[in-house]
């Protein structure tokens, strides 16, 4: 379909107006109309914004610089009102190549028209206007004109454009075909039979249209393309994602009239809004909807840039109209937008801890997460945190009470030393490297390649590693409610950037890795437990730097809490002073079903090479200090025994104090049934801000390494809204965002709502508000839109009234021959919108013509039949879910529905705000042989059939309203009766065709029905589902 | 809209012809630049130049084939097989997350023999004896190079321009500028080979980005359909398929008196062209009609439905039939691990019926103006990912140097181009960018790789993006 820009045949027209001075009016040049498209899309690529790109220091995007006196010369570039003496007008109409504006090697030319008129600008004295869309919207007069044509205020815009124009509006539209086209914009639903006949006035219709939940689920069709949802992460692996609920979210939100205003803040900083509710933080799903990345050996850091970046430039083209992603790697070619400035937007939606990768081997939501709890779930956290509590309550107060206790076994005969609880002790004195023995447990001796050398240790002997070769040992799986310590000597040559001491895990953080894990960090040691790596994990590291080319002794605790603090690294037997890197852990940590415990070497990871270790032990228990001090000098425990030291009471409670070890346990099994219920919960992607806010930087080029100028959060001073003191966070953004004062916000919705419902925006494109984008057809009418839009309180469905009631939106759409000439693509508004029904709209017209459409709302996304044919083929459903509306539809990003493809829907793998509906013979072979259309059209014949029997041609009259909303002419009701009758002929020769035929679909026919008849039938409807009346709305 | 280009040719003059009936009116300046100014100063008329290549034959091997195996004789690799990579040759270049925290990077000379082929005495090793046999028409452009070092971003690369998803892939390109030279295929299909795993393929390879979406390359699969419901439904035969289409036609050319919308006039020759696929689709990828011999010189896969060498045959097909963009893709190049098995495996999946191709299309004397473009996603490292073993080793992404091969079209045959370091790590001649190589291929069918343009969102998105040069020294 053509969907063509009206801006570079301006030129041509006005300057035949110009030459001719023919037309209805003199032609005025206005700058933002005429001039600034020309200089934009020709000049601005070398003497734009881009300083880094700007040629002989000529800057034309600003009146300023424009007409100042050329660089090093005598000339102007622009000389007002003196063609002769402007450079530029020299420039443009030169033939040699040396001396040509634009250049030849640009490849941008200017045609004649072009060139005229820049002379005829220059001559009538340059007039300069700055870019309008960054002008904040005025409050207009309309029009004081009368008309009986004009219904509300936006027809005195149109007709005021029209009658200077010369043009006449088109008459009101047929009642069924208004009814059609209000039902399909406001609903994507086509008018039901009763509908039709109800002679209901238009404007009770479009109350009860918006009323109904069906509006909700039509907006949302077209939210989803400009939040590229997707039920998968995309990239190349696009495993499947759980997002619908925010989806569902957003249905709710339209249904009941959210303010617009506070819908795209609860989207964009849901989460930090006072006290925010579940549903808030819900919200903000929305910038996670990017596409996420799981292959292997990426690095993480250019990808987590990349969703960073996609939620900038969402951002950009959703809510400002404007490409800030041009100016990722450099300043704006065309707009003022710098790279800085780019950056300073970045800098809003790079604060959460989120990872660039999510996990390959576990089912881990990437971090932030909001847990989608009902009431009942909820309540019994509640309760099991509650438990939780007692329990350690009960464990100081068995602490106290076991003091008596402790004074009396302090006395008695006492035990040697010793640590119970062991679950390794290998000494690594072997000289065979590769088994060494575990002198807890036999059966689960330590393993390790032979590339590993037995040196002399700390104690006997000691084993150096490669850093490529693990030493394994089946133990150490725990959760985490259970408490355990790991101890060990090690050596370490260097400080190293990052290597691997020990872990329990999969792979390393590429693969989003879950487990526990003790690595060396430029010298620190860092102890983690994670679920998902950076935002669900509690972790640990040493201030000081561990000694170079010295034993030392380490150990690591932790007491089943759940909490950093709850982690304790020693170093030679002293807890070391550590900082808090990161503390929040609330889901398991499985490790993702590896076997063992490994030191030195973790797939993918950087290894300990070079480095020593020996005397590992492993303990199902939080260790003492006194016996963390024993493990390394191996005397503390003896020495306080044989002193009697008080200090033995932790020592005491955990290994002879019955009441001391029952309470310990008592703990860790309530930790461990409330982690147990948190879980299962089901985890969905949302934003939550980081404790400690990551710096910003420009980046060079846009290069994920390449930093440069640190930036903050900050909204670029040419585009000031009223708001001026915001935070420097996502919710000031949505502040500034929605000021009344902003300049683009409510123009581009009531753009993007007016190309809803007309095809086309009062701005052409919808994407693009700045200086490259098309200057709006009825700049007063869009901001009056706008202004409105405001005042109302952003009230959406105000909005859609106020189009649908106007006499502009309820004209003809069929264009007189003068009208056509003029304006072919109805720029002006001289008759009604024209549009092909959307991919979703003409699935549900054929599901909803036929009775099949399943009415629910909200849930799983449904798999029609088609996705067994997608390029990633999976079952379609086999339940009511083949026949649920389109939005509902399973989307994966790299094999989306290829009907929904097929029909022109876009891919949702980026912003998108506008769709390009078009015709091909691909569309035609779905339309006719695709299973969902040819089974809808045998359940209408069945319908119709049983409604009608013996009355084909009540049948086809039927047939036609259901699916164009019209009656049918005489002629076609010929050709449809003559269509049927034929094929009834076909069947007839053919009656186990017919019998096939009117099998496709899970749902079988009637065994009443006569099949020849059905089948015959069921062609004629699907001719009707594949004629332009109704496949157009008109 | 593009009234020159793909479908839209089919009933190209509808517009026209209502625009002609109200009379256009606007004198001297050209009808096209009125109902299409955006492509009117995008795209004159490309051809820009004189084309040599009308189509394209892109045999895509995915997951990176090793050019050391295969293409890039390297002796020094074998004299120092088990030694670190010297810093040096590295130069501390960023590796892949999944070599790049090895402790050891070990050398790994390639286990296969190489020796020289055909008059042109292009090394080729003893992996690829059909290759070999058709070396002279072969251009091997041994510098290649690229800047993605993982799958997805670096075959995005290839076939879009662009590492991150979204814009139209050069098939969509093609068809965008120079539209469809047949009356009853789409102008660009997309084969891929059944049962293949390895690293996914995505449909966004051969989608059409921010062009409108009939640009998109129409995937045909190994099967009944090779056309997303291609075939009438069941008990629908072709008496009752053209009964109603007759009738539907009657109904469009009723509607079209009423409403003269030019619309309608292309949904009536979109349906039969549709009905025309019904019958061209199945006629083209039946393969039961090629003689004996034929068969034999594609290898006894030919005969396996969606084999590599049944997909090159039925490439040839499609090429004769005016198929402008025919793209292949073969996965399973992608050997971290056990390399020797592996490649063997692929080797003797895509040897004989690549070459083939090139005899058939020469025999036919299509390959004088068809292209042929072999090669993957990027190239491997001369180290060893994971252990060394005796018999056993993988290698890891390579993005700094790899291997093609092109044929046809305009290539200047028996040639290799461009030169690698005697560890096939570093470039040291000659190196093909990826914009390099598209703006040659574009070149090669008379487009102008800087004037093939669509303005989306404000600027001119070209396949090239703002880089690219044409290699002049490969073409003939």
């Amino acid at each position: 379909m053509a969907r063509l820009r009206t801006s570079p045949t301006r030129p041509v027209r006005l300057l035949l107006l110009l030459l001719l001075g023919t037309g209805t009016q003199a032609a005025e040049i206005q700058f933002n109309r005429d001039i600034r498209p020309i200089l934009s899309d020709k000049c601005f690529l070398c003497h734009g914004p881009d300083s880094g790109a700007r040629k002989a220091g000529l800057r034309l995007d600003l009146e300023e610089t424009a007409k100042a006196r050329l660089k090093d010369s005598d000339l102007f570039a622009i000389k007002p009102g003196d063609p002769a003496r402007s450079e530029i007008v020299h420039r443009i109409f030169e033939t040699d190549p040396d001396e040509m504006m634009p250049p030849p090697e640009s490849k941008l030319s200017l045609g004649p028209a072009e060139k005229e008129i820049l002379k005829a600008w220059i001559a009538q004295g340059a007039s300069w206007e700055g870019h309008w869309a960054y002008i904040a919207p005025r409050k207009i007069r309309p029009p004081a004109i009368e008309d009986p044509w004009i219904r509300n205020d936006i027809d005195r815009f149109v007709l005021e454009r029209l009658r200077r124009e010369g043009l006449k509006p088109a008459a009101e539209a047929d009642r069924r075909i208004l009814l059609r086209r209000a039902s399909f914009g406001l609903t994507g639903l086509p008018p039901s039979a009763s509908d039709l006949d109800a002679k209901e006035p238009y404007e009770a219709t479009v109350e009860r249209l918006l009323g109904s939940d069906r509006y909700g689920e039509r907006m949302t069709t077209d939210w989803l393309d400009l939040a590229r949802y997707a039920d998968s992460y995309g990239f190349q692996r696009d495993n499947n994602r759980y997002v619908w609920p925010w989806r569902d979210w957003v249905i709710g939100s339209f249904n009941r009239n959210q303010a617009y205003d506070e819908f795209i803040t609860w989207q964009l900083a849901g989460d930090l809004l006072p006290d925010p509710s579940d549903e808030q933080i819900l919200a903000t799903t929305f910038c996670r909807l990017h596409q996420q990345k799981v292959e292997g050996g990426t690095v993480e850091e250019e990808f987590r840039v990349e969703y960073v970046a996609d939620r900038t430039h969402t951002f950009g083209t959703a809510f400002l109209g404007l490409t800030l992603e041009c100016a990722r790697c450099h300043d704006h070619k065309y707009d003022p937008i710098t790279s800085r400035d780019y950056y300073r937007f970045f800098a809003y939606f790079n604060n959460i801890d989120e990872a660039g990768l999510y996990s390959f081997f576990t089912q881990a939501v990437p971090t932030p997460v909001l847990a989608m709890t009902s009431d009942a779930q909820r309540k019994r956290l509640d309760q099991l945190n509650a438990e939780v509590e007692a329990a350690k309550a009960d464990l100081a107060r068995v602490r106290k009470e076991a003091e008596p206790a402790f004074a009396d076994w302090l006395k008695g005969p006492l035990p040697p030393a010793h640590i119970p609880g062991l679950l390794a002790r290998v000494s690594f004195d072997e000289e065979q490297v590769g088994k060494h023995g575990n002198a807890a447990n036999e059966k689960k001796a330590a393993s390790t390649s032979n590339r590993n050398t037995s040196i002399p240790g700390r104690h006997g002997r000691a084993l150096e590693l490669t850093g490529d070769d693990a030493i394994k040992i089946e133990t150490g799986a725990f959760n985490r409610a259970q408490a355990f310590s790991v101890a060990l000597w090690m050596r370490t040559p260097e400080h190293k950037e990052r290597a691997v001491i020990f872990h329990r895990s999969r792979a390393w953080t590429d693969s989003a890795s879950q487990g526990y894990q003790l690595l060396l960090e430029e010298g620190r040691l860092s102890a983690s437990l994670i679920h998902f790596w950076p935002g669900n994990a509690i972790s640990i590291r040493t201030k000081d730097k561990l000694g170079l080319n010295t034993w030392q002794h380490v150990t690591l605790t932790y007491d089943g809490s759940s909490e950093a603090a709850g982690l304790t690294l020693y170093v030679n037997g002293r807890a070391a002073d550590c900082e808090v890197v990161h503390d929040q852990l609330s889901k398991g940590i499985a490790a993702g079903g590896v076997k063992h415990f490994a030191m030195g070497e973790r797939f993918r990871d950087r290894g300990f090479a070079r480095g020593a270790v020996d005397e590992l032990v492993i303990v199902g228990r939080c260790l003492s200090e006194l016996e963390v001090r024993h493990l390394h000098d191996g005397s503390s425990l003896q020495g306080a025994i044989d002193a009697r030291d008080p200090k033995l009471f932790d020592w005491y409670l955990a290994t002879a104090s019955t009441t001391g070890q029952a309470a310990a346990q008592h703990l860790q099994a309530k930790r461990a049934t409330r982690d147990q219920h948190a879980n299962s919960f089901t985890e969905i992607m949302v934003m939550r801000e980081r404790s400690r806010p990551r710096q910003t930087y420009v980046l060079h080029r846009g290069h994920y390494a390449e930093r440069r100028e640190a930036v903050d959060a900050h909204t670029p001073a040419w585009l000031p809204s009223g708001a001026l003191d915001h935070p420097a966070n996502r919710l000031g953004l949505a502040q500034w965002l929605t000021d009344p004062g902003h300049p683009l916000t409510a123009r581009v919705a009531v753009n993007r709502y007016w190309q809803m419902h007309f095809g086309q925006g009062l701005v052409q494109t919808t994407e693009d508000f700045g200086s490259q984008g098309s200057p709006p057809s009825h700049p007063e009418l869009l901001d009056w839109l706008a202004y409105r839009f405001i005042a109302s309180g952003w009230d959406l469905k105000a909005l859609h009234r106020l189009i649908v009631h106007s006499a502009t939106y309820r004209q003809r759409s069929l264009p007189n021959p003068e009208t056509f000439r003029r304006d072919p693509e109805n720029v002006l508004l001289a008759r009604g919108p024209r549009m092909r029904l959307s991919a979703e709209m003409l699935r549900d017209h054929a599901l909803a013509a036929s009775g099949l459409l399943v009415h629910k709302i909200g849930g799983t996304p449904a798999k029609p039949y088609d996705l067994k044919e997608s390029f990633k083929p999976m079952n379609h459903d086999k339940n009511e879910n083949l026949y649920r509306r389109s939005v509902y539809t399973y989307w994966k990003l790299t094999g989306p529905s290829p009907v929904m493809m097929a029909l022109d829907a876009v891919k949702r793998d980026a912003c998108t705000v506008k769709r390009e509906p078009g015709s091909s013979p691909l569309q035609a072979l779905v339309l006719l042989n695709g299973p969902q259309f040819v089974e809808a059209a045998r359940v209408l014949a069945e319908g119709l059939m049983k409604d009608f029997p013996s009355d084909p041609d009540r049948c086809i009259r039927e047939a036609f309203r259901r699916l164009t909303s019209l009656e049918p002419t005489d002629v076609q009701r010929k050709i449809l009766r003559d269509m049927l009758d034929d094929q009834r002929k076909h069947f007839q020769g053919n009656p186990d065709a017919a019998k096939q035929f009117t099998r496709v679909g899970l749902r079988k026919p009637g065994e009443d029905l006569d099949p020849v008849e059905l089948a015959a039938t069921t062609s004629m409807i699907s001719l009707l589902m594949n004629f332009d009346a109704s496949v157009v709305l008109r | 809209m593009n009234l020159c280009t793909g479908f839209e040719q089919a009933s190209g003059g509808s517009r026209r012809q209502f625009l002609n009936r109200f009379g256009s009116g606007l004198g001297g300046i050209a009808l096209a630049d009125l109902v299409n100014p955006a492509r009117a100063d995008t795209l004159p008329a490309a051809p820009h130049h004189a084309p040599r290549a009308k189509r394209i034959i892109y045999l895509f091997q995915s997951g990176g084939p090793s050019q050391i195996d295969l293409f890039d004789h390297k002796p020094m690799l074998n004299k120092m097989h088990g030694q670190e990579l010297p810093d040096s040759v590295r130069k501390g270049q960023r590796l892949t997350g999944m070599s790049g925290n090895q402790s050891s990077l070990p050398i790994a000379g390639s286990p296969f023999a190489f020796s020289r082929h055909g008059e042109s005495g292009a090394w080729l090793s003893d992996l690829l004896p059909h290759t070999a046999k058709v070396a002279d028409d072969l251009c091997f452009v041994k510098s290649m190079y690229t800047e993605a070092i993982n799958h997805g971003p670096a075959i995005t690369y290839l076939q879009t321009g662009s590492q991150i998803p979204g814009r139209p892939s050069f098939g969509a390109w093609l068809d965008y500028g120079m539209g469809s030279a047949n009356d009853n295929l789409p102008t660009f299909v997309v084969l891929v080979t059944r049962n293949k795993g390895g690293q996914p393929l995505i449909s966004r390879l051969w989608g059409s980005g921010f062009l409108p979406s009939r640009h998109q390359g129409v995937r045909f699969r190994s099967g009944a359909d090779p056309v997303l419901y291609l075939k009438n439904p069941t008990g629908v035969d072709d008496p009752s398929r053209r009964m109603l289409l007759d009738r539907l036609q009657e109904m469009h050319e009723v509607q079209f008196a009423e409403i003269p919308d030019p619309e309608i006039e292309t949904r009536i020759a979109h349906y039969e062209l549709a009905y025309r696929m019904q019958s061209a689709v199945p006629e083209v990828t039946d393969l039961s009609d090629e003689p004996a011999h034929i068969l034999d010189l594609y290898g006894p896969d030919v005969k396996t439905p969606g084999s590599f060498a049944a997909n090159c045959l039925m490439a040839r097909r499609l090429a004769e039939r005016g198929v402008r963009y025919i793209q292949l893709f073969h996965q399973g190049w992608d050997q971290h691990g056990s390399l020797p098995g592996g490649i063997r495996k692929q080797c003797r999946e895509t040897d004989q019926a690549s070459a083939a191709l090139i005899k058939d299309l020469k025999q036919r004397g299509l390959l004088e103006d068809t292209l042929v473009v072999w090669g993957g996603e990027f190239g491997r490292t001369n180290y060893c990912q994971g252990k060394l073993t005796q018999n056993n080793f993988g290698r890891d992404h390579h993005p700094r140097c790899f291997t093609m091969w092109i044929a046809g079209g305009g290539i200047r045959p028996g040639t290799s181009y461009g030169q690698t370091d005697d560890f096939s790590y570093n470039l040291v001649d000659g190196g093909v960018h990826v914009h390099d190589l598209n703006a040659t291929l574009m070149h090669l069918f008379g487009i102008d790789h800087e004037r093939l343009t669509f303005k989306y969102q404000g600027r001119r998105f070209r396949l090239t993006d703002v880089h690219g040069h044409v290699v002049r020294p490969i073409l003939a």
